[in-house]
């Protein structure tokens, strides 16, 4: 766990982070370890090393098993089924809220969310103009107590 | 959180899991909650919301009730 008095912004912790997702922003592609080495002039064990501490963090999410980034949320690095377009990019969310909140985090003008129903598959959307939801189909469902999101935040 | 075309679809599907009712969230409250909680996430000084944060938030779009407790 990241030690809460460390200054997020100017740790490796904080670096990594911030690259994460300032490129996840910027592309819709959330990098993974190679890419953050590189660009950060760091090795990949220490990338690594890094990413475990922000997922032990909450911080993002790590897919099971490779260590690769699952979700740097909102922003989902493998396609999930739900998208968004916004900004000249294509995003993946790993649920509604997720979807949302790319919207929110790029402080888009206006975006798209599709997203398929969670029981019939029907395409539903969400359209946004000028910063507000301005038409939605369907509504929004949290499987999971609010105090539980964590214990298992790919079923919530 | 996912869509759902209509509580119909809802009941449908939760039924099929046995699972209980959960949150159910207007498109605009679900915007707003997302909005508020996402918004700052690219800025670098953007840090966690701690606990009373979140349950300020979920008051503040109405969401009460022991589903949006977290304590």
């Amino acid at each position: 766990m990241i030690d809460p008095s460390i200054r997020l912004d100017e740790s490796i912790e904080g670096r990594v982070r911030q690259f994460v997702f300032e490129r996840a922003a910027r592309t819709g592609v959330v990098p993974q370890t190679p890419a953050i080495a590189e660009a950060l002039g760091l090795s990949g064990e220490d990338v690594s090393a890094t990413l475990k501490r922000l997922a032990a963090a909450k911080v993002l999410i790590l897919a099971p098993n490779d260590g690769d980034i699952w979700a740097a949320n909102p922003f989902c690095a493998v396609p999930s089924g739900i998208r968004v377009i916004a900004e000249g990019n294509r995003y993946w969310a790993i649920c509604a809220w997720d979807a949302m909140g790319v919207v929110a985090a790029v402080q888009a003008e206006t975006a798209v969310i599709t997203a398929p129903c969670g029981d019939c598959g029907e395409i539903l959307n969400l359209q946004f103009e000028n910063h507000e939801l301005k038409h939605a189909n369907g509504i929004v469902h949290f499987a999971v107590p609010a105090r539980e999101w964590w214990k298992n935040i790919g079923f919530a | 959180m996912l869509l759902f075309r209509s509580e119909e679809h809802i009941d449908r599907w939760r039924s099929a899991r046995e699972l209980p009712r959960g949150g159910v969230l207007d498109p605009n409250v679900a915007w707003q909650l997302a909005r508020d909680w996402y918004q700052d996430k690219v800025n670098p000084q953007w840090r966690r919301h701690t606990v009373d944060e979140t349950q300020a938030l979920f008051e503040r779009l109405g969401l009460r009730g022991d589903f949006w407790r977290l304590r």
